[in-house]
């Protein structure tokens, strides 16, 4: 408990001062959050010129698709603003800076991780908060303190889905150099995790429920939310997903690091 | 022309090096394909015809849309910014070579491996495993000529977002906007007769359409006279030509305010 409370102060130490080197770039921040700004929205038009023909798609309407997309927004900004840094991994082991995280007194993934914290991700965050406030007072929901727990439960385990897949599909890095067309993959599979499931038959639904569970990120557990009758009662054991595949990821990054020799200069 | 043959047959020869990537982006195609398949079969549901697409065709359109993604797609954006970003491009500046038509081979070569690699894998793929027929037709002969126009537009557009690397150093935010302008509004993502009747009147008269719309149009539709496709490709050489030279000029004036420190 200490030790956490040790962490979350440094963090805080450590992205202040990140964060005031980044604003020197005011207009840099403001472009890139214009930027992510279109491009949280970009799928969500897709839906909008779909169901703008057909009322529903597999049965949910507009109204609800916004309720899943935003909760999918949500879930995935943590992996956005904190983990940013998993994109420049493969540089860091091609170029051999890798190395210098290996000399701190401090958990390497942390260290790593709190190297970047990327201020446009708060736009996406924003956007899907808005988006969830709109729909749910659109479809009436009623937020009782146990349902409010209840998001809060269901989204931190959507996101560390999320944080799990992305980082792990960057440590491929550790052992093919160049892990870019694996993020793409994990990168473009993301994108899929605010289709109503119920559209994919057996095998897909299988793959994406239990290999690759982009399921949990956002469609399950807003189903407990829009039609708590439907829903699978997999969904309660959403937290251990979330859980277990961190440490499953957590695991590959620690063989990564172990394995990695430097690149000899 | 002939002294830049030789750059395409390098990034050619770059692409074969990484071509471990190229599975990883097949698998991608192939998922992608497969979503692609579910999201039409459940919005056509037991429908024939919606907005005079079968879905035999609007799936055609989006799948073989995605084969030539990868194609059209250039990263030429992120390159040239890099590269004015880092000084690199001081390099090309000492040379007298073009810096506009040396991006283009550059990305010639990269568009050969690509469609051997990845496009034409992904077609296969859509006629074998999911059965999708191709209508026959004069289309399909216009059919890569306009993907090429096709290519052109999107090199310049992307070189265009590149060459701002000499006003702003945040290219992310720039790129990222143009990206998802681009793959939404030209049809890359949903067929363009999806849009709402006012909207396509718009996108219409924009260049994105050129892009993605007008190549996949001549498959799913090959079938028509040359009253249909001629004008279809006046369009997309007028675009062509206005962004290639828009480009031009521009690159002109902002290759003024390059300062590079040193090296």
């Amino acid at each position: 408990m200490q030790r956490l409370i040790e962490y979350l102060r440094l963090y805080v130490i450590i992205e202040r001062q990140y964060i005031k080197a980044r604003m020197q770039y005011r207009a840099d921040f403001i472009i890139s959050s214009i930027g992510m700004f279109f491009s949280s929205l970009a799928t969500l038009g897709v839906f909008w010129v779909i169901l703008h023909t057909v009322n529903s798609l597999a049965g949910w309407s507009w109204m609800e698709m916004i309720f899943i997309y935003a909760f999918y927004m949500i879930a995935i900004s943590p992996m956005q603003i904190l983990f940013d840094h998993a994109w420049q991994l493969r540089f860091h082991i091609q170029q051999g800076t890798f190395l210098k995280y290996y000399f701190r007194p401090l958990n390497m993934m942390f260290y790593y991780m709190s190297k970047m914290f990327d201020l446009k991700g708060l736009t996406q965050l924003f956007v899907g908060i808005a988006l969830l406030i709109y729909a749910s007072m659109q479809l009436h929901l009623a937020w009782t303190p146990t349902r409010l727990s209840l998001l809060m439960v269901t989204l931190f385990s959507a996101a560390l889905v999320q944080i799990s897949i992305m980082v792990a599909a960057a440590c491929a890095a550790f052992w093919i150099l160049n892990s870019y067309p694996v993020l793409g993959l994990a990168w473009k599979l993301r994108e899929f995790s605010p289709y109503p499931m119920s559209i994919f038959d057996g095998a897909f639904r299988f793959a994406f429920t239990f290999i690759i569970p982009i399921g949990f990120v956002a469609f399950y557990p807003s189903q407990l939310f829009l039609r708590p009758e439907e829903v699978s009662p997999l969904i309660y054991f959403s937290p251990l997903i979330g859980i277990g595949l961190f440490a499953i990821t957590y695991w590959i990054w620690t063989r990564g690091v172990n394995s990695y020799t430097g690149t000899g200069s | 022309m002939r002294s830049y043959i030789p750059i395409a047959r390098a990034t050619f020869m770059v692409g074969l090096v990484y071509r471990f990537g190229f599975f990883f982006t097949i698998v991608g195609n192939i998922v992608y394909l497969c979503v692609a398949y579910f999201l039409w079969k459940s919005i056509y549901g037991d429908t024939l015809v919606i907005n005079g697409l079968t879905f035999n065709q609007a799936f055609l359109y989006v799948g073989l849309g995605s084969a030539i993604f990868i194609l059209l797609k250039t990263y030429a954006d992120w390159y040239i910014s890099y590269e004015i970003r880092e000084g690199v491009i001081a390099n090309y500046l000492v040379k007298p070579i073009d810096y506009q038509i040396y991006n283009l081979f550059a990305n010639l070569g990269s568009l050969l491996i690509n469609l051997m690699a990845i496009t034409i894998p992904t077609a296969i793929m859509l006629i074998g495993v999911f059965h999708v027929r191709v209508p026959s037709g004069p289309g399909l002969v216009l059919f890569p000529f306009s993907v090429l126009l096709a290519f052109l537009i999107s090199f310049s557009m992307d070189y265009f977002v590149g060459i701002m690397g000499f006003y702003s150093e945040s290219v992310w935010g720039l790129s990222i906007t143009k990206e998802i302008i681009v793959t939404v509004f030209s049809g890359a993502l949903i067929p363009l007769q999806f849009f709402p009747e006012q909207m396509q009147k718009v996108l219409y008269l924009l260049p994105f359409q050129a892009i993605y719309h007008t190549p996949l149009m001549m498959v799913t539709k090959p079938n028509q006279g040359m009253d249909v496709f001629l004008p279809m490709m006046a369009v997309q050489i007028f675009w062509a030509v206005v962004l290639f030279i828009g480009a031009r000029l521009f690159y002109n004036q902002a290759v003024k305010v390059l300062r590079i420190a040193g090296g």
